[in-house]
């Protein structure tokens, strides 16, 4: 049945259940930035006194902390790939709290690296100096015959080293979520796309169709991002094909259509319906969405990697291929959620510099790409590796992946003690490095193709995954 | 301080009206010097039998940038073709895609040609930092971009309320410095923007359907502040109706738009068309020569197209949506892109027995044979437009052999190769031409005063040639190529690959227009306004580390 909710909830509490202090007519937007510049500008009474003891006290547990950071009031979170700005954190090192937004993701992210473990490199176990574990990690790696660079949670200049280090060692390479963004990449690949990003939706999206995901499940602050709390945004209904809608709606009227439970076999309908090709026995519902969509002047259709189901390419090219009727008479477009952690900007490095994407390898006869032979998980399996080099920088919490294969792991500081716990010392090197938007700058990729900078929000002293994997690129060429 | 001497080649430098001398070139520190001619040197290179040239400079070749990449992301199977093995070149750590390749072979492949710069001419302001991380990873090559200012909704709006020139002036200073830029370029004025609102055409004169402003103010308007900024590049223009017969009309109107300000028309050929002949197409490559001698503004690179598969790449969304029909394969990309541009990706295989591709073909070889005067006419495929790079070797050989360029319009779509003015035209471009158009010419048009000469005092960049009777041969593999006076390719092979350096023009503008962008705020901008403008310190890391080059410009009143 479709449901139509024309009450939208209370306009001071949002999706993201951004409470405005100035009241129920201002929009979350405003109150977003407002609480920013609040953190920037004042204080509450009592904060600095606190913030100087605890200093301290952190000053004389963490002799590695180079300097204390002043707080920062204008962060960029790294920590979904809608890299949303205009935040403010507060507190210090062990203790950062997120101002402006309740996002779960940015609060998990940030709980993740709330004590900061002192960073201690280990061999097989052992504790070692950094320059060691790095010496011994690059023998390790000269011996693989096929190594595997698996996780890939880092950013533009992590990616550019990792790069040369895979052709150096003609390393297969896949991200941690691959499996989800290979889906996308093969439906472009085969059909194209017609994409649009967050200011176009946020300006023009008169229809929003989220199709297989509720977008703010993993994404909270999406429906933010595209304006949807604000009084002049344009959408004028927001539609979930196939799933129920989220419990917290942004004021627009929603539609829900249940679908018939096959993702695919309704994209398939409303494929043919947009076209006005025959189509028997049409559901209702996808039929009223059809004519919403081409009475629409911009509908956005909205879909997520991590959502789609089995053969999800040939769902996807369903979905663009609605986009491209809908374009021959009004206007439309796609927008991907995905490429979080590194993802997308590993992605897009690796293509710019080799001209192809991830699930390539760096082989004697030149470069072969395979976006299935190539996973990640089937090559461990399989053994058709023989080592694993695991870079996660982004959380220390989502381990390398069970292997008996020996391995290499970059992480923060706090993964390592996870390892030995989880029993993973076997045969295996770890070198702790920074995460980009927490301790160090950097540049991620946006879900929709906009590089976002990154402010570090502390330094920890700790080196990059550029910094450390260019030791090894340097260890790799003295060898050669 | 190595003094390197390049003795006994025949010099082109068409600066210092240098035609086929013998004589020596010395290079130190990075710069030509001129010393003694028996003064010792540390190396000496015997270039008797080679001619030199300054190191090639490309002004219109779209290297880097999320169409590019875009493009590299929809084409894998160009890669499957060919395979280098492995240790092939122990720098190569490159691929071998033919129109996609990605920044490593971009790099390598354009030094093997004896190139030394390459300018991106296509960058949205909205994603300023991915253009310039691939263009510093694009190794060897010095470059630069040109920044797509008229079809972002803000400049529209202003225009659109008669805003005054001096604040439009300031804005698009503003946004050359946010974005690093080195000029300024307006593609389909006003038309990416229509698109989004559902308009499927723009004619000159037409009207934006919401912001009511049509393609001649855009022009007028952007050329003038370029103008006013003091941008040494003129304003770069992809006009309206590109590939559509008959378009002739409106790069006319778009010519009479500059009102005698400085502009340079990009890819000229897909917009010389007409609409005569029983297939309603036609060349106008002679109106368009004639209309350049009525207009000393106005400047031209041709953008040929070549035979083969290649990959369009434009920000044109309207365009590229209305020929994404001939895509082969049969896929296409496109995006409207944060209220500041978009972009269309389109696969094209231009086939000889095609009328239409067969007459692109002779229509860009007729411009570059009939426009007289060589300093207005920079020698580009658009690539990958037109056509790869890879391909200039053998348009050089076009445009020097009217032989060669018979026998391969014998091999023609029978009514072109029969009824093409191309036949009529005798002209052979000589070596000196050459060089005009892929050295001195872009570097004047750039403002690169230190490029594209061998003028003592000039950036030792330096391409040496074993001279042949086949241009093409010739063209291919530079026998020496130095940067900055630094040997990089040797017999055609790589053998050092330094980062490039990054060229931007830091204009003088009011400072008090960040203000006036802050009442817009995010909505326009994108991303927060902290991040509107990149640092040097930011571009250095976005660019790898590269020499950063500035400009200075020096501000003009009409």
């Amino acid at each position: 049945m479709a449901r139509a909710i024309h009450e939208p909830c209370h306009r001071g509490s949002t999706v993201a259940g951004i409470v405005s202090a100035a009241g129920a007519t201002q929009c979350s937007m405003r109150a977003g930035t407002d609480c920013a510049s609040a953190g920037q500008r004042a204080a509450p009474p009592g904060r600095k006194g606190r913030r100087n003891a605890g200093l301290a006290q952190r000053l004389r547990k963490m002799e590695w902390r180079k300097i204390a950071a002043p707080l920062e009031t204008d962060w960029t979170c790294p920590f979904c790939a809608l890299l949303c700005d205009g935040f403010a954190l507060e507190g210090g090192a062990d203790a950062l709290v997120l101002r402006g937004s309740d996002c779960p993701r940015a609060r998990a992210g940030l709980a993740a690296h709330a004590r900061p473990t002192v960073p201690q490199a280990w061999i097989d176990g052992t504790a070692v100096p950094a320059e060691d574990a790095v010496a011994e990690a690059a023998r390790r790696l000269a011996r693989w015959r096929q190594p595997l660079f698996g996780g890939l949670g880092t950013d533009m200049a992590g990616a550019r080293s990792l790069f040369r280090l895979a052709s150096m060692t003609g390393a297969i390479c896949d991200h941690a979520d691959g499996e989800a963004m290979m889906k996308g990449l093969r439906a472009l690949q085969d059909r194209g796309q017609f994409h649009t990003t967050l200011a176009e939706v946020h300006a023009r999206a008169d229809l929003l169709v989220c199709v297989g995901t509720q977008a703010i499940a993993h994404y909270p602050e999406f429906f933010r991002r595209c304006g949807l709390d604000r009084a002049d945004s344009p959408c004028r209904l927001l539609v979930f094909l196939g799933v129920p809608p989220p419990a917290v709606l942004p004021p627009v009227p929603t539609l829900q259509i249940a679908g018939s439970g096959d993702l695919l076999a309704d994209l398939r309908q409303l494929a043919a319906l947009v076209a006005a090709a025959p189509c028997r026995d049409a559901d209702p519902e996808l039929a009223g969405l059809a004519a919403r969509l081409r009475e629409s002047r911009y509908a956005v259709l909205v879909w997520e990697a991590a959502m789609l189901p089995a053969h999800g390419a040939l769902g996807l090219e369903l979905l663009h291929r609605v986009v491209a009727t809908l374009n021959s008479s009004t206007r439309a477009a796609a927008f991907g959620l995905g490429g979080s952690d590194g993802a997308a900007t590993v992605q897009q490095v690796f293509a710019w510099l080799s001209g192809l994407p991830l699930r390539t390898r760096f082989g004697p006869a030149g470069q072969e790409h395979e976006p299935v032979r190539f996973a990640g998980p089937r090559l461990l399996a399989g053994h058709a590796v023989d080592g694993l080099l695991w870079v996660w920088s982004v959380d220390p919490e989502r381990l390398p992946p069970a292997t008996d294969l020996p391995r290499i792991v970059l992480g923060p500081p706090g993964m390592g003690p996870r390892l030995l716990q989880a029993g993973a010392a076997r045969d295996c090197v770890f070198l702790p490095v920074a995460t980009p938007g927490l301790n160090a700058a950097g540049h991620l990729f946006r879900a929709d193709g906009v590089v976002v900078p990154l402010v570090a929000a502390r330094d920890d002293g700790l080196p990059t995954v550029a910094d450390v994997v260019a030791r090894l690129v340097q260890r790799e060429a003295a060898a050669a | 301080m190595t003094t390197r001497r390049l003795r006994g080649g025949r010099v082109f430098d068409p600066v210092n009206a240098i035609d086929g001398e013998v004589r020596d070139v010395v290079m130190r520190d990075g710069r030509i010097v001129a010393i003694d001619p028996r003064d010792a040197v540390d190396e000496e290179v015997d270039a008797s039998g080679c001619i030199v040239l300054a190191g090639g400079i490309d002004l219109h070749s779209h290297i880097g940038g999320g169409k590019v990449n875009l493009a590299r992301l929809l084409m894998p199977q160009e890669h499957g073709r060919r395979r280098t093995p492995a240790g092939d070149d122990p720098l190569a750590l490159a691929d071998c895609s033919h129109c996609t390749p990605g920044t490593l072979a971009t790099g390598y492949r354009y030094a093997e040609m004896g190139y030394t710069s390459v300018f991106e001419p296509a960058m949205a302001a909205s994603n300023a930092r991915h253009a310039h991380m691939e263009m510093g990873d694009v190794p060897i090559l010095d470059h630069g971009a040109y920044v797509m200012l008229g079809n972002d909704e803000l400049f529209l709006e202003l225009l659109s309320k008669g805003c005054e020139p001096q604040r439009l002036r300031d804005y698009v200073g503003w946004v050359v410095h946010a974005t690093k830029a080195l000029g300024v370029k307006v593609v389909n004025p006003a038309g990416i923007s229509a698109f989004k609102f559902n308009q499927r055409k723009l004619d000159v004169d037409e009207l934006h359907a919401h912001w009511q402003v049509s393609p001649r103010q855009v022009i007028g308007a952007l050329a003038r502040a370029v103008h006013e900024l003091g941008l040494a590049h003129p304003l770069h223009i992809h006009a309206s109706n590109l590939g559509v017969a008959g378009n002739i009309a409106s790069t006319l109107a778009t010519m009479e738009a500059l009102e005698g300000l400085p502009g340079h028309l990009t890819h000229v050929q897909f917009h010389s068309y007409g609409t005569e002949g029983p297939r309603k197409f036609s060349s106008a490559a002679l109106q368009l020569a004639e209309a350049l001698d009525a207009h000393p503004n106005c400047t031209i690179d041709i953008g040929q197209v070549l035979f083969g598969q290649t990959v369009t790449a434009s920000g044109d969304t309207m365009r590229q949506h209305a020929n994404a029909g001939l895509a082969s394969p049969r896929k296409w990309i496109g995006a409207d892109i944060e209220c500041d541009a978009g972009c269309g990706v389109v696969p094209f295989r231009y086939r000889e027995q095609s009328y239409v591709n067969a007459l692109q073909w002779c229509i860009g070889l007729e411009l570059f044979l009939q426009v007289r005067d060589p300093w207005r006419v920079v020698l580009t495929t658009d690539h990958p437009n037109g056509a790869p790079f890879t391909s200039y070797p053998h348009l050089m050989r076009l445009l020097m052999d009217k032989p060669f360029r018979d026998e391969q319009l014998a091999r023609l779509h029978p009514d072109v190769a029969a009824g093409s003015a191309l036949r009529h035209m005798t002209r052979e471009l000589s070596l000196y031409e050459i060089a005009i158009m892929t050295r001195a010419a872009p570097a004047r048009l750039l403002g690169l005063h230190d490029r594209g000469h061998l003028g003592t005092g000039a950036a030792a960049d330096v391409a040496v040639y074993r001279e042949q009777g086949d241009a093409e041969a010739m063209f291919t593999r530079a026998a020496w190529l130095y940067k900055d006076s630094e040997p990089v390719v040797r017999d055609g092979r790589i053998v050092a690959a330094p980062v490039g350096a990054t060229h931007f023009a830091e204009p003088v503008f009011d400072a008090g227009v960040a203000h006036f962008l802050d009442a817009y705020g995010d909505r326009r901008l994108g991303v927060h306004k902290r991040h509107a403008v990149i640092g040097h310190d930011e571009l250095c890391a976005c660019c790898n580390g590269g020499r950063l080059l500035p400009s200075a410009c020096q501000a003009r009143s009409l």
